[in-house]
């Protein structure tokens, strides 16, 4: 099997671990990285993102596992031969060559010829719509086009993979958002193989093929975005991605594939797409705000709760509300700004019979990102 | 200033410090213009007769050998101390780089005349490296150090090297690691980074180190003058022969000013001829 698959991974992670000093920066990783495809590493600070990308580059060499890229284990390979394009936060533009040196420098060292590389690095300079900075220096740009810059440095090798660390994390939000559109599409024109790594959750929703959470070393669930928003696997992964409502309930049995809850002193029944659920008793439940249903107090079955702050946030505004029977005593609803309420009006909420998930009450205490 | 209240006590050292230096300057420059009488220690009157002595061949030698001895020395302690300090920034064990950081830093602390002893020892024709030497077999005879260019650039070298070392990490630790590694991404080996990328951009370092390792060299005395034993004069060590071993003082203020003048304007030089470099390197 694992050659055949191997065929359509662009890289292969098998088992790749690493440690600094005694202390454990990623735990052994298993991860398929497949040909074109947009992979996002999401996670906290300190979940071992960059040093992922890092093993992948060859900048830090594996405690153990193996590495392959397009089929060719590259674990001993030394990074300056492994055909990677790098895109740092920091732009890391060299800053004693121009615009066009330091484009030109991936193919200086491939010894291309001075007419080839002339006519790749204009291409790549338009590419990323720099034609006429050509002989500018980095310090003479804005971040956005210093970005632009390392991106088409990284893109005129004809990288087999493309690594960005955080490359946006730099830029305010509308040039942020532009570059994040921009990326996407050369990345989709050029089939490019992209590894980005990110702590920002909408960006890697709204970029990426395949999102990869991680947290404290460990892939914690890997899948479409939507995936992972609608189907978190744990709570981890619901907690940090997208908000999350957390309930203390009573799991009593599952009947007929529906969940029996107790939730707020009021019975609910809950499809699940959860394949495994933790034993009756005590249990977390999980809601997305725009699953909760705003109702009247008094609503049959419906959870209790008293509004504690409205936050207008322009199109909807965010209800907090103070309910006995959340986690933590608090849930959030986003409504109308229209229909926002004053603090103090005693409110109920319908809560999904599909959709919700179901943890147990330890995962609750130790992962809540 | 209400809201420093300790400023002016914290300044006032340095001022009192300020004006004693701005005092024997003018002191000397006074001096420098005043005729020598000799067998006294008073000088006369007003005269440029100082400066004109100066053009005598004995002092334009001293003032081509100690350029040349900078020179030497700047260019040996350049090449010592670059790979030093690059270790020293760059090793990954923390032990190796205390190691370098205390063998570098120790001449510090040793003072000049230890230091110069010590090397008297090692340089001499029965000293450590002429005996090692000859043990190895790699010489029949000693090569004469003491009193020699040689020898004194040797410790001058030595001298140095701690300031050159600490301005040169300083200014290689500021290199941003990413810079090397985006070069290595993109096809640079080790040899191709550091030529490219690291040694580039640690250009202002290294003017910076080489000026201040000839403005050392240049002041520096004991080491001329007790390795070189009056063979290899510097202005430093002329200095002092004219002025304690003749009581001319007038003559060696004049030629102290002389010498002072003379570093600015090497350093000068040295400094447009880089800036100038550094433009035809694209910076
Ligand atoms: N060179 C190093 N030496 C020691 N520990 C390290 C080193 N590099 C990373 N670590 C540790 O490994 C863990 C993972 O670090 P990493 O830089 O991969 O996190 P990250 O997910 O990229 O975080 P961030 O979002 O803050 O960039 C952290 O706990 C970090 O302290
Ligand atoms: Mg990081």
């Amino acid at each position: 099997m694992s050659s055949e698959t191997r065929n359509d991974a662009a890289v292969q992670i098998d088992g790749v671990s690493k440690s600094f000093s005694g202390t454990v920066a990623l735990e052994p990783i298993w991860l398929k990285i497949r040909r074109g495809e947009f992979l996002t590493l999401l996670g906290p600070s300190g979940c071992g993102k960059t040093t992922l990308l890092n093993l992948i580059a060859g900048f830090l060499e594996a405690d153990e596992g193996e590495l392959f890229i397009d089929r060719e284990l590259v674990t001993q390979v030394p990074p300056h031969q492994r055909e990677i394009g790098i895109v740092f936060q920091n732009y890391a533009l060299f800053p004693h060559m121009t615009v066009a040196q330091n484009v030109a420098y991936g193919l200086r060292t491939r010894r291309v010829s001075k007419a080839e590389t002339a006519e790749r690095v204009a291409e790549a300079l338009a590419l990323v719509k720099l034609q006429d900075f050509a002989d500018r220096r980095p310090r003479q740009l804005s971040g956005g086009q210093q970005q632009r810059v390392a991106l088409a440095r990284a893109l005129v090798i004809r990288p087999r993979v493309l690594l960005l660390d955080e490359p946006f994390s730099a830029l305010d939000r509308n040039l942020r958002t532009a570059m994040q559109v921009e990326l996407r599409e050369i990345q989709t024109r050029l089939g490019l193989t992209t590894v980005f790594v990110t702590h920002d959750q909408n960006e890697a929703l709204s970029m990426s093929d395949r999102i990869a959470v991680m947290s404290q070393g460990r892939v914690r669930q890997i899948g479409a975005p939507d995936d992972i928003y609608d189907r978190p696997a744990n709570l981890f992964v619901s907690t940090f991605v997208g908000d999350a409502n957390l309930f203390d309930a009573t799991l009593q049995g599952v009947q007929g594939g529906a969940a029996e809850l107790i939730v707020g002193g009021a019975p609910l029944p809950v499809e699940t797409y959860q394949e495994d659920l933790p034993e009756p008793g005590p249990v977390t439940l999980f809601v997305r705000p725009e699953q909760c249903r705003l109702t009247g107090a008094e609503e049959q079955g419906a959870v209790p709760a008293i509004v504690a702050l409205s936050v207008y946030q322009g199109s909807y505004a965010e209800l907090h509300l103070d309910c006995a029977a959340a986690r933590g005593g608090r849930i959030m609803l986003r409504v109308p700004a229209a229909k926002a309420l004053p603090a103090g009006i005693p409110v109920g909420i319908a809560l999904p019979r599909t959709g919700p998930a179901i943890y147990a009450v330890e995962d609750a205490d130790k992962e809540v990102a | 200033m209400t809201k420093r209240p300790f400023l002016g006590w914290f300044a006032s050292p340095s001022i009192l410090i300020a004006f004693g230096i701005a005092a024997s300057f003018l002191a000397i420059v006074q001096y420098s213009f005043r005729a020598n009488i000799p067998g006294a220690l008073d000088p006369g009157g007003f005269t440029l007769e100082n400066f004109t002595t100066l053009w005598k061949a004995i002092y334009g030698d001293a003032f081509l050998n100690t350029v040349l001895l900078c020179l030497w020395t700047a260019v040996f302690t350049l090449l010592i101390g670059y790979p030093l300090a690059y270790a020293m920034v760059r090793a990954r064990s923390v032990r190796l780089r205390s190691a370098i950081l205390l063998i570098s830093l120790t001449p510090l602390f040793l003072g000049e005349i230890v230091r110069t002893y010590s090397w008297m020892i090692v340089l001499g024709n029965r000293g450590f490296l002429n005996a090692a030497l000859m043990q190895m077999g790699l010489i029949d005879r000693p090569i004469p150090f003491m009193f020699t260019m040689t020898g004194v650039v040797i410790a001058l070298v030595h001298f140095t090297l701690p300031i050159v070392v600490v301005m040169l990490a300083a200014g290689l630790s500021h290199i941003d690691r990413n810079l090397e590694r985006a070069a290595t991404s993109l096809g640079a080996g080790r040899v191709r980074v550091f030529l490219t990328v690291t040694l580039p951009l640690s250009i202002p370092g290294i003017v910076a180190a080489t000026s201040t390792a000839f403005a050392w060299t240049f002041s520096a005395f004991a080491t001329p003058q007790m390795i070189g034993g009056g063979q290899v004069q510097t202005i430093s060590t002329l200095v002092y022969q004219v002025g304690f071993a003749s009581f001319n003082f007038p003559l060696a203020a004049s030629l102290s000013l002389t010498g002072l003048l003379f570093t600015v304007a090497v350093l000068a030089i040295f400094n447009t001829g880089i800036r100038r470099l550094e433009r035809i390197g694209g910076h």
